[in-house]
């Protein structure tokens, strides 16, 4: 019993920590535009000031999670990874915190907007589709369910 | 000497104390260095007034040689409060008519997107300012921020904001309600009080800032981002009538952006003495695109025209008789520039677009200030405030 609960101890500090962002410098950005093996990549990029991206995370995560071996999906907010505790509060709360998650982590956080997407103006939230044949389209906005369809 | 050792404590503990209640209003508003939100004004006598936020002060700084000295920063709000200083939601400066300093700006409460809009003033050149006051008379723990201000030909104050407490009513009856409300008050006493506030429009962008310009009426006129349906988000206009006549806003804006989300990117306005509306805004209908144009409430803006597409934002319009200038942010993989078009002919063309900044690290939105047909732009950056001169040089 004891041992039960000192490993419930030592498994809680992980659970925490499983939506911890990892930080996205600018020279990160290639690696995460890098084309899948096969399948497609969706970085959901979010932000904390965005009353759209919590819902549109969870209808994403929902997706991906039907769809396991087509889809990664990486949650990535635009807010600097120093905000890691706020960032990881609300993932937790929206019940996505299982996702691979990132945050910025750049004096200029349009710079890594602009080499991420340049046809990208910052808008949240942005979903950006990258597929196994090299190419990627980005939405902007909350995602409909006839876009959602379009993704896997 | 153990007295001073127990008073050191209770300073600690005071310290500890004030740094929790800090954290738990700022919600979630961590250290990440300064934010850059930041505006600036020119006064009559060509004195340079700009006030942004630092350590939960809002702070007002001048200069007499148009931006290369500045003063040493003075407190506006004596009492440490946590202020919205970054993206579109920065402190605004204006003047009154014999003087007097304005300052207004959104202060966050403890949920997110929630905050009240505050005002303080100064009647003797920014030595002292009054206890700063909450502009609306609502004190719901929901969003009023994105604040601005004007101040009208007969000396009023004009403050309109983004306000959610429609969209809470709704959301609490489980009617559905797009974005947030926007609200305006005015105050005729200098300040000291303002008015109830009363609703411009329902179902505006919840994250966009609001431009106010004069009009030759002498009238405080906004031009704000609005939604239309579902989720357009095209913009509108109104004259913020500051004698209780109605408010008439009207659809000034028509590229159809469809949009549920945030774009954080709020129009800029300039009225020309003859009335003409020049206004630049944002959308990303097909990809990132600044427009100019001349609005015509209810139909199609005249001599609209790209300014500028992919890494640009933020734009901001100036008028001066014939002259036009249009400035904006423009971002690269290198860092930043910072963007000017002017046009001679009232609008009908611009010449093309040359950098007259630039900056490697983060800045705020530009803002285009005139002083005796001068144009200057208003920079702040993470090296620090800039006053630039539009001039070829």
């Amino acid at each position: 019993m004891r041992r039960a609960l000192l490993g419930l101890l030592l498994a809680l500090p992980l659970a925490a920590q499983a939506a911890a962002p990892v930080a996205l410098k600018a020279e990160d950005v290639p690696a995460l535009l890098k084309p899948p093996a096969h399948g497609v990549r969706v970085l959901a990029l979010w932000g904390l000031d965005c009353a759209y991206c919590e819902s549109n995370l969870q209808a994403l995560m929902k997706l991906q999670r039907a769809h396991p071996r087509e889809i990664e999906l990486i949650a990535v907010a635009t807010d600097s990874v120093e905000q890691s505790a706020a960032l990881e509060q609300r993932l937790h709360a929206a019940g996505v915190d299982a996702l691979p998650s990132r945050a910025y982590a750049e004096a200029t956080p349009e710079r890594i907007n602009y080499l991420i997407d340049p046809n990208w103006g910052g808008e949240l939230p942005r979903t950006l589709i990258i597929r196994a044949d090299g190419s990627r389209r980005g939405i902007s906005g909350q995602l409909t369910p006839d876009k959602l369809a379009t993704i896997p | 000497m153990r007295q001073a050792i127990a008073l050191l404590f209770c300073l600690a503990a005071t310290a500890v104390a004030a740094h929790d209640g800090h954290d738990m209003h700022a919600g979630m508003s961590m250290p990440k260095g300064p934010d850059l939100g930041a505006s600036a004004a020119i006064d009559g006598k060509g004195r340079l007034w700009v006030v942004d936020a630092a350590d939960d002060h809002v702070r007002l700084r001048h200069s007499d040689d148009f931006g290369r000295s500045l003063s040493a920063p003075e407190p506006v709000n004596a009492q440490a409060e946590p202020i919205y200083a970054e993206g579109e939601n920065r402190p605004k400066i204006a003047f009154g008519a014999k003087g007097e300093l304005y300052v207004s700006w959104s202060q966050p409460r403890a949920k997110p997107w929630t905050g009240y809009v505050r005002f303080a003033r100064s009647t003797d050149g920014g030595t002292h300012f009054s206890a700063p006051i909450t502009v609306h008379h609502d004190l719901a723990e929901i969003t009023h921020r994105f604040d601005a201000m004007a101040v009208d030909g007969k000396g009023r104050i004009v403050m309109a904001w983004i306000d959610k407490r429609d969209l809470e009513a709704a959301s609490a009856k489980g009617k559905p309600y797009l974005g947030a409300a926007i609200y305006t008050s005015v105050s005729t006493d200098g300040g000291a009080t303002f008015s109830t506030e009363r609703k411009l429009a329902d179902e505006t962008c919840e994250c966009c800032r609001i431009a106010l310009a004069s009009t030759p009426q002498g009238e405080i006129a906004a031009f704000y981002r609005s939604i239309f349906g579902d989720n357009i988000r095209d913009h509108a206009y109104a004259v913020l009538h500051a004698n209780g006549r109605a408010l008439e806003p009207q659809r000034a804006t028509f590229d159809d952006w469809h949009i549920a989300g945030c774009p954080h990117h709020g129009p800029g306005l300039a009225i020309g003495a003859d009335g003409v509306r020049h206004a630049v805004w944002y959308e990303a209908k097909d990809k990132p695109t600044i427009h100019y144009g001349q609005l015509q409430p209810g139909k199609a803006p005249a001599h609209a025209q790209v300014i500028a597409n992919a890494g640009a934002s933020h734009a901001d319009v100036a008028v001066n008789g014939k002259q036009v200038w249009v400035a904006w942010n423009q971002v690269d993989a290198q860092g930043f520039a910072l963007m000017l078009r002017e046009s001679r002919d009232g609008g009908a063309s611009f010449d093309d677009g040359r950098a007259i900044a630039n900056a490697k690290g983060a800045v705020a939105s530009p803002q285009l200030l005139l002083w005796q047909g001068r144009a200057f732009v208003a920079w702040n950056t993470a090296a620090g405030f800039r006053l630039v001169p539009t001039e070829a040089l």
